[in-house]
């Protein structure tokens, strides 16, 4: 399904949530990043029908989620937030949702059986759901928004408070999710999920889209230097290949740690330097173990991002 | 055309609705009435309407001694010492004390209790959010927890009216329990209006409003208890439940006067509707009041 977002804006009252945002999601996993109170919630918000613009236009396959209840059937919601009917079972709770989507008593009780089993809840799933733990109640939440198999998967921050087996859990079967054609869209505050995840993301900010798109190409929009690290260089070679790569038009700087025996290229060109070096390299007869850019890591776009305005 | 189309399509419709409906209102109806009887101020509210219970009993106990007992075809029947039928007396008593203290005022509370838990707990509760996102329309969210708070009001008034009511006609013997039905089915029938009416009124508070509580209370207190006095009473529903007493006092025979039940107006004209008219002014007025209720769901943000 095809999620667009217009020129959105959303205010409450005179506060603003989020301002022009222009965003586009398709098939597959698309994570939407930003720090507290940047927007995100209410972006998913908005794409779900629980809110209205105040303007712009929201469509999901050209169709209106506010006010289309048909549309709804395609949607399945994780939100951050714990809300259950705290008297109900893990069971009964998913049950009672899938009747919502006109399953009959015996087809939903399956479903949901299916679905919590498949989660990990098979044993839990009889007791009621205030005795649950964090990761238990975070597992009926993904339960009872993937159980009827919806098209559209929106999932606020959906790692927390899960341990590391559940978060594992969680990722695979979202994989799995976006490679039967699902179109899922997440938030999460921990970068490092997201980027084992996809490398489509959404960046928000004071309610504003800083970027969206491949974050390899958004990174290659950034007018900042990008350090890229080589090593281990041996000692005597660190000072002659740094004077070299000095030459080339493409550094703009080059640093040395001692201690690590690294050296380090900061570029904008990242392309030409990664075409460049080997051939430098083989022509110096130096020999290197590795070549790597943190620069390339979600953690470091994110910061520069989010706490940056170097923009071309 | 469009509507002339809708329309022709309505059949359909309503069909679609009613199968839903079936599959829908099961599971809503279990989860809301547990949540209302597992609810403290229920039971605070049931155990404020047992004691008039209690109290008909203790006063049962204290007179049974003045009791004077004749036996007519086989039939015990009571009287009290001045010589008149305890029965009679005692069909009043439980009428004025019913309506004076649960219709007028237990029942109105308890409407606001309930549409409060069945609506504003879920926006509390960020259930409504959920519901949101599922294909269920904003009528059928209100719709069917309006019908389970309906459910829940009736049962716990109406059985508390029934036990009301044999304590109050116990010192009447079996013949006067018996002989004094129609009263009890009578309170019943304005119950059940009465549930009707103001949880469907309520749940549109509780939509709309951010405290409920207070705007129902204010409601109650201005509205149903003094405009309903007034010229302009016709748009209370108290003046409808008032009518709809009225006329079936009348009808058992009971020598009342429409100034009786307020439904006078300044010029001392009686002013009561009649009873088909209000049930149908109740029922339409719920009716009204659930679309309402659900246009504040579907226009909720969140």
């Amino acid at each position: 399904m095809n999620i667009k977002l217009e020129q959105v804006t959303k205010n409450y009252g005179d506060v603003q949530g989020i301002s022009n945002i222009n965003l586009e999601v398709n098939k597959g996993i698309t994570g939407i990043l930003g720090p507290n109170g940047a927007g995100k919630s209410t972006t998913m918000k908005i794409i779900l029908g629980l809110s209205r613009p105040s303007r712009g236009r929201v469509t999901v396959d050209g169709r209106n989620p506010f006010d289309d209840w048909e549309l709804k059937k395609d949607f399945g919601f994780v939100p951050e937030y714990d809300c259950f009917y705290e008297h109900m079972s893990g069971l009964e709770f998913v049950s009672y949702f899938l009747r919502m989507h006109d399953c009959q008593k015996e087809e939903a009780e399956e479903r949901a059986i299916e679905a919590l089993s498949e989660l990990g809840l098979e044993e839990a799933m009889e007791r009621k759901i205030n005795t649950y733990s964090r990761g238990m109640r975070q597992k009926t939440k993904v339960a009872r928004a993937t159980v009827f198999n919806p098209e559209v998967l929106v999932m606020d921050e959906p790692f927390q408070g899960a341990d590391p087996t559940t978060r594992i859990l969680l990722m695979k079967k979202m994989t799995e999710w976006a490679e039967n054609g699902k179109t899922i869209l997440i938030s999460s505050h921990i970068l490092h999920d997201i980027q084992s995840l996809t490398d489509n993301i959404a960046l928000i900010n004071n309610g504003k889209m800083l970027a969206h798109g491949n974050r390899h190409e958004i990174r290659n929009l950034i007018n900042v230097p990008r350090p890229i690290s080589i090593v281990p260089v041996k000692d005597g070679n660190l000072r002659k290949l740094a004077k070299r790569l000095l030459d080339e038009k493409w550094t703009k700087a080059t640093s040395i740690d001692e201690d690590t025996n690294e050296l380090t290229v900061e570029t904008t060109q990242t392309e030409d330097v990664y075409l460049e070096i080997p051939k430098i390299l083989q022509k110096e007869k130096i020999t290197v173990e590795r070549i790597y850019s943190e620069d390339d890591s979600l953690d470091s776009l994110y910061a520069k991002l989010v706490e940056g305005h170097q923009w071309k | 055309m469009e509507i002339i189309d809708k329309i022709g399509k309505l059949p359909d419709t309503v069909q679609s609705f009613a199968k839903r409906s079936k599959n829908l209102f099961p599971p809503i109806a279990k989860n809301c009435i547990y949540r209302l009887l597992v609810n403290k101020i229920t039971w605070i509210v049931v155990a404020i309407l047992l004691l008039p219970c209690v109290l008909g009993v203790v006063i049962y106990f204290q007179t049974d001694e003045d009791r004077q007992v004749q036996e007519s075809n086989g039939e015990k029947i009571y009287y009290d010492e001045d010589g008149d039928l305890i029965h009679e007396d005692a069909r009043e008593e439980f009428l004025n004390i019913f309506d004076l203290f649960v219709i007028s005022f237990v029942a109105i509370i308890m409407a606001i209790i309930f549409s409060s838990e069945l609506i504003n707990e879920e926006f509390e509760n960020k259930t409504m959010q959920l519901l949101r996102t599922t294909p269920i329309h904003p009528f059928e969210i209100i719709l069917h927890r309006y019908l389970a708070g309906v459910i829940s009001m009736f049962a716990i008034l109406g059985l508390n009216a029934i036990i009301f009511y044999y304590t109050v006609m116990m010192p009447s013997g079996t013949h006067g329990i018996l002989e004094n039905l129609d009263v009890l089915l009578m309170v019943l029938q304005i119950l059940l209006f009465e549930s009707l009416a103001f949880i469907a009124i309520f749940c549109v508070f509780t939509t709309y409003l951010e405290k409920p509580y207070l705007v129902g209370i204010i409601y109650w207190i201005v509205w149903e208890s003094f405009v309903s006095t007034q010229n302009y009473q016709q748009l209370t529903i108290t003046h409808y439940l008032n009518s709809m007493i009225f006329d079936s006092t009348k009808a058992m025979g009971w020598d009342v006067e429409a100034s009786d039940f307020n439904l006078v107006n300044s010029n001392e004209q009686v002013i009561a509707t009649e009873p088909f008219t209000a049930m149908l002014v109740i029922v339409i007025v719920a009716i009204l009041s659930l679309i309402l209720a659900s246009r504040g769901i579907a226009n909720r943000q969140f």
